[in-house]
C-alpha cells in the first residue's frame, strides 16, 4: 500500500514537472507579443524593447522558466547588498518584496534622476528620503547598485548611465534616464504559492485567481452533487432492464446529451427558461462577490447546463457496468436459488456494478473542468474558466500558466484520489 | 444476421466481398444506419453549398435579425445574411475543406475535422506502436509525456494552443492532433503489446525484419479495426471541438460561415433574434450525434462480430 503510494506520488510530480515545462513552452511560443498588448500597437521598438527588459523576458527562456517554478529570489538574494523580505502592503495585503536596510523596510526609485529611497515604517506609513547607497564598483569600472524598486523587482541602477528607460505608467509611457540596467522580477515560484503578476490586472495572480476557483468549485460541486445521484439512478435502471423501451429511452437521452455540446444545451436552456418563459435570468450578473449566496437563482442555468453534460456519459458507463454483471454467473445463481428479484439487484448487483462509474467519473475530471470553462464563458460567471479564458484571450502568460496548473494539479489529484477509492471499493485488490 | 457470410473466410477476400462484409455489419445495426443517415445528410448539404446555396454565404444581402421569412428560411443574422445559407456552407470546413491560407486562398480537400483526426490518429499511433513495441526505456519516456498532455484538461489545452499560434484552420487541426493523440497512443499501445506476442511476429523477426517494418506493415495493419472505430469516435469529439472553439470565438476565422462562431455570434442578438442561435445550434447537434451513433453501433456490431 505504502509502495503503491510512493509510486504513484512520484509519477504524479513527474507528470506535474513534464506539465509545468510543456506549458512554458507552448506560452513561449506566444509570449512574444505581450509588450503589443500592454503598449498597444503604436509602441516603437525602443519602448517595446524596455518594457521587455522590465519584465524580465530578455533572460533565457531557462532562466525564466526556473524562476516560475522555483523563484527568483535565490539568484536575486546574493546580488542584493541587503537582506530581501516579503511583507503584505497594509492597504491590499497583497505580498510586496522589501530590501531591509538597518532593520528599516526600504525599496528605491528615481525622482529627477535621482536615486530615493522609501522607506517604511512598522506603522505602514511611508517616507522618502535621499539614499544613502554604497555604489559597488563593477568590473567594467562602472558604478552599480542593486536594490528593490516599487513594481517588485530587483533592480540594477548604474551611476550617471545614459540608458533611456521607458516606464510604463497610468499616464502613459514616461522615459526615464540614468539608472536601471537590469530588471530581475522577484517572486518565490509557483512551487512556493507565488505565480507572478497578473500582466492584466498588475495585480498578483494569486491574490485573485483563489476567488475565482471558488466561484467554480460552487458551481461544478452543485452540479456534480446533484447530477450524480440522478445519472447513477437511471443507468441502474437501464442496466437491469438492458434491451427494453426504459433502456432505449434513457441511453438515447444520455447519448444525445453527451454529444451535444454544452454551449448548445446552454444556449437551448437560455432560450427556453431565460428568454421564451422568463423564469430565470440569462445570464449571471455577479454584483457582489458572494452573489451566489445572495441569489442562488443565477445559478440554475449554468447548474442545469453541467448537469446535462455530464449526466448522459455517468449514465452510460453506469448502465454497462450494471448490464455487464446482470450477466454475471452469480447473479444467475442469486435468482436461480429463488431470491426476490429487489434482493438480487440491491444487495448482490449494485455494488459491483457501481465500481466502475465511481472509478471512471473520477479520470473524467477533466472533461468537467472543460465543461466548466464553457458554461462559466457562457453563462458571464467568475469563475476559475473565464478567468483562464480571459488570461489566454489577453496574452497574459503568468495567469494562464498559473490557472492551468492549478486545474492540471486538481485533476491529477483527483485521479490519485479515484485510484485510492477504487482499492478501497474492490476488495480483490489488495497490495502485500 | 447471417452466419455464413460472416464465418472467417479462409482465402484472402476480394475487395467487393469485404466491402459486402462491412454494410452488412452495419446494416445490421440500426444506430449505426441512423447515424450514417444523419451524416449523409450533412455531407450532402454540405457537398450542394459548394455549388449552391440559396443565397450567396458571405453576402450582407438583407436586412439584419429577420425572423424566418418565404426568402430567408431562417431568418437572417446580425450583419444581414442569410442563415440558411450559412449553414449549409458551414459544413464545408467542418468537412470538405481545410484553408491552408486564406490570402491567397489555398485549399485542400478534407474537413478540418478530418484531417485533426487523420493527425491524431499518425501521430498517436506511431508514438503507440513504438512504445507498445520496443517497451523499457522508450514506452516509459513516450508514456510519461502523454500522461502529461492527457492531465490537462482539452479545452485548457486548447486555450494555450490556440493562444500561442493564433487561430486558423491549421491551427486547429494542430490543436486537435495534440489533443487527440495521447487517446490514439494509449489504445495502439494497448494492441501493440497483445499483437506483439503472436507467432507472425515472432516469425518475422526470425525473419530478421526491421523493427520499423515489423511496426509499420505487421503491427498496425493488424490493429486497423479498432484504430477506425475510434477514429470514428474522434471525428464526432473533433466536430464538438470545433464548435466549441468557434464559440469560445477562437475558431476558423470569418467571413466563411462556422457554426461555432455563428453560435457565438447571435449570442450577442439573443434578445433581438432569439430563433438565430437555434440554428447553426442544432446543425452541430445533431452532426455530432450522427457521427457518434454512428461510431457506436460501429464498434457494438463489430464486438459482436469478433465474438
Amino acid at each position: 500500500m505504502a509502495r503503491f503510494l510512493v509510486r504513484n506520488l512520484v509519477s504524479m510530480g513527474t507528470t506535474m514537472l513534464l506539465v509545468s515545462a510543456l506549458l512554458f513552452l507552448l506560452l513561449e511560443v506566444a509570449g512574444g507579443d505581450i509588450t503589443v498588448r500592454l503598449l498597444g500597437v503604436f509602441a516603437s521598438p525602443e519602448q517595446r524593447d524596455s518594457l521587455r527588459r522590465q519584465l524580465g523576458l530578455d533572460a533565457p527562456a531557462w532562466q525564466r522558466y526556473l524562476d516560475w517554478l522555483v523563484g527568483s529570489d535565490w539568484r536575486a538574494r546574493p546580488l542584493s547588498a541587503y537582506p530581501l523580505v516579503t511583507t503584505p502592503n497594509p492597504q491590499s495585503g497583497e505580498a510586496e518584496w522589501w530590501a531591509e536596510v538597518a532593520g528599516v523596510l526600504t525599496r528605491w526609485r528615481l525622482v529627477d534622476g535621482e536615486l530615493t529611497a522609501i522607506q517604511r515604517a512598522a506603522d505602514g506609513t511611508e517616507s522618502t528620503a535621499p539614499a544613502q547607497t554604497v555604489w559597488q564598483r563593477a568590473p567594467d569600472g562602472s558604478e552599480i547598485f542593486w536594490g528593490v524598486d516599487i513594481r517588485n523587482n530587483l533592480v540594477q541602477w548604474q551611476r550617471g548611465s545614459d540608458l533611456e528607460v521607458l516606464v510604463l505608467s497610468e499616464a502613459g509611457v514616461r522615459s526615464e534616464r540614468g539608472g536601471p540596467q537590469h530588471y530581475i522580477p522577484l517572486r518565490k515560484g509557483i512551487v512556493r504559492g507565488d505565480a507572478g503578476m497578473s500582466l492584466q490586472s498588475n495585480r498578483p495572480v494569486s491574490a485573485t485567481i483563489f476567488s475565482r476557483a471558488a466561484n467554480s468549485l460552487i458551481l461544478a460541486g452543485a452540479a456534480f452533487l446533484l447530477v450524480m445521484p440522478l445519472a447513477l439512478f437511471c443507468g441502474v435502471l437501464a442496466g437491469v432492464h438492458e434491451g427494453r423501451p426504459l433502456d432505449r429511452i434513457i441511453s438515447i437521452t444520455g447519448l444525445g446529451f453527451t454529444a451535444t455540446p454544452e454551449f448548445v444545451i446552454g444556449i437551448f436552456l437560455i432560450l427556453i427558461f431565460g428568454i421564451w418563459l422568463r423564469w430565470l435570468p440569462a445570464t449571471a450578473v455577479f454584483l457582489t462577490g458572494d452573489a451566489i449566496l445572495r441569489d442562488p437563482k443565477i445559478l440554475v442555468l449554468p447548474i442545469l447546463t453541467l448537469m446535462a453534460a455530464e449526466f448522459g456519459y455517468v449514465a452510460r458507463i453506469t448502465r454497462a457496468s450494471m448490464a455487464e454483471v446482470m450477466q454475471t454467473p452469480y447473479i444467475r445463481t442469486a435468482f436461480l436459488k429463488g431470491l426476490p428479484r429487489q434482493r438480487v439487484i440491491f444487495r448482490h448487483a449494485l455494488r459491483n456494478a457501481l465500481l466502475a462509474p465511481v472509478t471512471v467519473i473520477m479520470l473524467q475530471i477533466n472533461w468537467l473542468i472543460g465543461g466548466v470553462i464553457v458554461v462559466e464563458v457562457l453563462f458571464g460567471i467568475p469563475g476559475l474558466g473565464s478567468y483562464i479564458y480571459d488570461a489566454a484571450i489577453f496574452g497574459d502568460f503568468n495567469a494562464v500558466a498559473a490557472a492551468a496548473m492549478l486545474t492540471v494539479s486538481i485533476a491529477v489529484l483527483t485521479r490519485l484520489a479515484g485510484d485510492l477509492l477504487y482499492l478501497y471499493l474492490n476488495p480483490r485488490i489488495r497490495f502485500a | 444476421m447471417n452466419s455464413t457470410t460472416l464465418s472467417p473466410p479462409t482465402q484472402p477476400p476480394g475487395l467487393l466481398r469485404k466491402l459486402a462484409n462491412i454494410l452488412s455489419i452495419l446494416l445490421g445495426s440500426r444506430t449505426a444506419v441512423t447515424g450514417l443517415a444523419v451524416v449523409l445528410f450533412w455531407l450532402g448539404i454540405g457537398l450542394l453549398s459548394l455549388v449552391w446555396t440559396p443565397h450567396p454565404p458571405n453576402a450582407q444581402a438583407f436586412d439584419a435579425n429577420l425572423p424566418p421569412t418565404s426568402t430567408n428560411w431562417m431568418g437572417t443574422d446580425h450583419l444581414g445574411r442569410d442563415i440558411w445559407s450559412r449553414v449549409m456552407a458551414g459544413t464545408q470546413v467542418v468537412l470538405l475543406k481545410t484553408r491552408l491560407s486564406t490570402d491567397p486562398q489555398v485549399v485542400v480537400p478534407g474537413g478540418v475535422a478530418l484531417w485533426g483526426v487523420i493527425g491524431a490518429v499518425v501521430v498517436g499511433g506511431l508514438l503507440g506502436v513504438n512504445a507498445g513495441y520496443r517497451g523499457g526505456r522508450v514506452d516509459q519516456a513516450i508514456m510519461q509525456l502523454l500522461d502529461a498532455l492527457i492531465a490537462f484538461p482539452v479545452i485548457v489545452l486548447y486555450l494555450v494552443i490556440v493562444t500561442a499560434l493564433g487561430s486558423g484552420d491549421v491551427v486547429v487541426v494542430l490543436a486537435i492532433t495534440i489533443t487527440g493523440a495521447p487517446g490514439v497512443a494509449r489504445l495502439v499501445r494497448g494492441l501493440t503489446l497483445d499483437i506483439k506476442t503472436r507467432e507472425y511476429i515472432r516469425a518475422a523477426e526470425t525473419r530478421g525484419e526491421s523493427a520499423n517494418y515489423i511496426m509499420l506493415r505487421e503491427i498496425l495493419p493488424n490493429a486497423r479495426g479498432p484504430i477506425l472505430v475510434d477514429a470514428m469516435l474522434r471525428v464526432g469529439y473533433a466536430i464538438f471541438a470545433i464548435g466549441t472553439l468557434g464559440f469560445l470565438g477562437l475558431g476558423l476565422p470569418p467571413p466563411d460561415p462556422d457554426w461555432g462562431s455563428m453560435v457565438n455570434d447571435a449570442r450577442k442578438y439573443i434578445y433581438a433574434n432569439p430563433i438565430a442561435i437555434l440554428w447553426p445550434a442544432l446543425a452541430i447537434a445533431t452532426l455530432v450525434i450522427g457521427v457518434n451513433l454512428f461510431a457506436d453501433g460501429l464498434r457494438e456490431e463489430l464486438t459482436r462480430y469478433q465474438q
